[in-house]
């Protein structure tokens, strides 16, 4: 069976992320890109033109004037926002509609969705922090199971009925079964994207139960955002929740009253998001 | 709690802590009360003696139906109450009180229950304080975000103008490279330009050569005795050489301004008999046309200045036979006068009342070859150059020239030309000599032995005729050797020098003779040289006729200097006045 390695390199020949992620991801990274360079590539993608200044309208943004030009949209949106937009554009249409009853993809993009949403939620208002990062992890972190349901669905759902009757944490039926797991392939296809390292970490490590993570750090933030996820009943597999390491439960009970606050404004974060990125006709 | 809240937290929640908490508010308000939590399992945290579970079921069932307070009695008389908490938990409690149903008594059940409220107020205002740290963090994120907004802003704008600087740097490269590249372009058209120049100059060199002869002979034909048929195909065959000299000239004078090899003379001129002299030699052309030729010269002009006299008469010679070229029956103005802008600017103007040109044609008029009208050409024949010329002397003279017209009226053109005066001395008119004419004075002089030295065979024929013509003896020799042979043998008077022969050129032998003039002894052997007297006057002949050659002649020591193909009157004048020099 594969190594995560192969995986990744048979799911590259199969899909690629489309040009545009690629070259934004590559701006974000380059020290001498301008937002002009943004700009250029935005313009060629009209879904995303739209998506961008629907973006920069909406409540968040705050803005007395609406914004038109798509420079100016660039501009107020910032070089992360704009990777996580294109990011989110681009694995969307990876999760295309294959549902069956062992494993669904759109399940999964709800549940990606879900844990970038209140990954962003926890990183700003408990941490104070900026949560772009932490959305991005949120939004790609089971791309691993994406490249497995490609090239071994057969495995894969094997590997869900499994979790679902079990005990053991996802990736160990993985390992057993695929002979690799969705942490590894996607900390590879990530780390080939040029993804921050920390983001790339979390991905790796997000059902890492055993070791205790700095809080906050992207992969604690990631931990957290996916139990909650898993409790809302936007898990990755329905039907099973994976405990919360104790480190986290803890860090949960001091601060109960402020998720308490959180998860009272999620829905409406939720739904703003969903407007956000509501399927365009 | 919140619904979702208890989904998420239900496992995490800690109820025995919540229910001290809860204690911790509500006991300094209701002393001695007793509290438990019920949560929607129906697990009980906290004390509750003596409620037995036939007792709390109801009481929980009721109590959750609404959000009235309701009670039951235990076994004891005891009253336990309940309400709902935060959905789904359920408080249940005791108070220390005997006596009567507290929910019995609307207004003592609406008092316990605001009592619990107050304390869950409490509680909520934490929550409202957290809240708003939340916000706070989240205006926080966004201060931060504003900052580094500006921040990217302003590394952006440092890298824009990184960029343009290096744009403009690549810009200038290419300018640079382009710059040089049309540098070497444009030396390379100079080059082949100059090239042309010099290639017209010797053709035109070599053509004057055999025009030399055609003019000579049919000159010299036209004298001799002919029948009227005969006479008039000469006269053709002469008119024609000698628009054909005047074409030539032109070329080569072009070709001399554009090589830069046209050298401009500063002598006194005296303007007023320039302008004299032209109305007069174009008198004849001018009376074939019907047309009347007048000078108008400003007397504010100084009588004389320092210019080319050769140059300003083709100037004014050009313009004026343009002018009666393209008029008929009507006049042609001369004026010469001060310029406007003061200083040394003298303007000649020529103006006639022809037949004019049209506006869209006048920027041509001063490009080679070209005529206001294509069809002109066969019109009016003329080759177009001599505008031209002129525009490029008057620009080499510093000046410049301008034209108006207006078709049916007639043309202006005006030549604006810097001219210093001269400090008058005595104001000696130029010599009338060229007005009486050379040809009358010389039938009196004595006759004179001349060497004429020349290697063609037809110029050789042609001088010497013209020579015998004026009643002097000739010997001819074709090389400068063979001129050294004759000196010895014979006393020669004068001697016409070609330049360019075989064996020893025309420079050389004089050189040579100026020498042997020099030795007493050695000049002693030569008749023409004899010892001491007066050196023998030397004239250069030659076809190339720049200023350059002219210099040559000097240098090499001759006296005098004529261009072929000779000019009659020319030639005749300055062999008169060797003449006249020697009887006097």
């Amino acid at each position: 069976m594969p190594s995560a390695q192969t995986l990744v390199h048979k799911f590259n020949d199969l899909k690629t992320l489309p040009h545009v992620a690629i070259r934004v991801t590559q701006l974000v990274n380059s020290d001498a890109a301008t937002m002009k360079d943004f700009e250029e590539i935005i313009k060629l993608d009209p879904i995303l033109v739209i998506r961008l200044l629907k973006l920069v309208n909406s409540p968040y943004f705050g803005l007395v004037n609406r914004v038109e030009s798509i420079s100016k949209a660039v501009v107020y949106a910032g070089m992360k926002n704009l990777r996580n937009m294109v990011a989110v554009e681009a694995l969307r249409n990876l999760f295309t509609e294959d549902d069956n009853q062992e494993f669904s993809r759109r399940q999964l993009w709800k549940h990606c969705a879900t844990v970038a949403i209140l990954a962003r939620m926890i990183a700003e208002r408990l941490f104070g922090l900026a949560g772009e990062d932490e959305f991005l992890a949120g939004i790609i972190h089971d791309i691993g199971l994406i490249i497995e349901d490609q090239l071994a669905a057969q495995e894969l759902r094997e590997v869900a009925r499994l979790y679902r009757s079990g005990t053991e944490v996802i990736t160990r039926y993985e390992d057993e079964i695929i002979e690799t797991n969705h942490c590894k392939v996607g900390g590879l296809l990530v780390f080939n994207w040029n993804m921050p390292p920390e983001v790339v970490e979390a991905i790796k490590k997000h059902h890492d139960q055993d070791k205790v993570y700095p809080v906050p750090s992207i992969t604690s933030i990631l931990h957290i955002a996916e139990y909650i996820a898993s409790r809302v009943n936007c898990g990755a597999v329905q039907g099973r929740q994976d405990p919360l390491p104790p480190y986290l439960t803890s860090h949960m009970k001091s601060r109960m009253t402020d998720y308490k606050v959180l998860i009272k404004d999620f829905p409406a974060e939720m739904a703003k998001a969903e407007e956000l990125y509501r399927e365009e006709a | 709690m919140d619904d979702l809240f208890a989904t998420v937290f239900d496992d995490l929640v800690d109820r025995a802590e919540e229910r001290l908490a809860l204690l911790a508010i509500i006991g300094p308000l209701l002393p001695g009360v007793r509290l438990a939590i019920v949560d929607r399992q129906g697990q009980v945290v906290g004390d509750l003696p003596e409620t037995s579970p036939a007792i709390l079921a109801p009481l929980l069932r009721r109590a959750q139906e609404g959000s009235a307070l309701v009670s039951a009695e235990n076994a004891r008389g005891e009253r336990r109450y309940a309400f709902c908490l935060e959905p789904p938990d359920t408080l249940v409690f005791s108070l220390p009180v005997s006596g009567g149903d507290i929910s019995a008594d609307p207004m003592q059940a609406q008092l316990c229950l605001n009592t619990f409220q107050l304390a869950l107020a409490r509680r909520g205002q934490n929550e409202a304080l957290l809240e708003s740290a939340q916000l706070h963090r989240q205006i926080e994120v966004l201060k931060k975000q504003h900052v580094h907004l500006i921040d990217d802003n302003h590394e952006q704008y440092l890298l824009l103008q990184k960029r343009e600087k290096e744009y403009a740097k690549e810009l200038e490269k290419e300018i640079a490279r382009q710059t040089k590249e049309l540098r070497a372009k444009n030396r390379e058209l100079e080059a082949a330009s100059r090239l042309k120049s010099e290639f017209l100059a010797n053709m035109s060199h070599e053509l004057r050569t055999p025009l030399n002869a055609i003019i000579g002979f049919s000159g010299l034909l036209i004298e001799s005795e002919l029948s009227a048929e005969q006479d008039d195909f000469v006269q053709t065959i002469s008119k024609a050489a000698d628009n054909l000299l005047v074409l030539i000239n032109d070329i080569l004078d072009l070709a001399k301004v554009e090589s830069g090899k046209l050298d401009l003379a500063s002598e006194p001129v005296d303007l007023a008999a320039l302008a004299r002299s032209v109305s007069a030699m174009l008198a004849a052309q001018a009376a074939a046309r019907a047309n009347n030729i007048r000078v108008h010269v400003d007397s504010a002009l100084p009588p004389r200045v320092l210019g080319d006299e050769v140059r300003l008469r083709q100037i004014l010679i050009n313009l004026v036979g343009n002018a009666l070229k393209f008029t008929e029956h009507g006049w042609v103005d001369i004026q010469l006068k001060k310029g406007e802008g003061g200083g040394d600017q003298v303007v000649f103007e020529v103006r006639d009342n022809g037949i004019g040109i049209a506006h869209h044609r006048l920027q041509a008029i001063f490009e080679k070859f070209t005529q206001a009208d294509g069809s002109t050409t066969r019109q009016y024949g003329g080759t177009g150059l001599g505008l031209s010329i002129c525009y490029q002397l008057v620009t080499l003279m510093g000046g410049q020239i301008v034209v108006e017209s207006a078709v049916g009226t007639g043309s202006v053109f005006r030549c604006l030309i810097p001219l210093a005066g001269v400090k008058v001395e005595k104001a000696t008119p130029l010599s009338a000599e060229s007005a009486a004419g050379p040809v009358a004075a010389f039938k009196q002089a004595g006759s004179i032995a001349v060497l004429l030295v020349e290697d063609n065979l037809v110029n050789q024929k042609l001088a010497r005729l013209l020579i015998q013509r004026q009643g002097c003896q000739v010997e001819v020799a074709a090389d400068g050797l063979e001129a050294l042979a004759r000196l010895q043998d014979k006393k020669f008077h004068l001697i016409l020098m070609d330049i360019h022969m075989p064996n020893m050129d025309g420079l050389e032998a004089t050189r040579k003779i100026r020498l042997l003039e020099g030795l007493a002894a050695e000049s002693m052997k030569y008749a023409s040289l004899g010892g001491g007297t007066a050196r023998i006057p030397i004239i250069g002949l030659t076809a190339s006729a720049s200023k350059e050659d002219e210099q040559n002649c000097y240098e090499a020591g001759m006296d005098g200097f004529l261009t072929k193909p000779i000019n009659k009157e020319k030639f005749v004048e300055t062999l008169n006045g060797y003449r006249q020099k020697r009887s006097a």
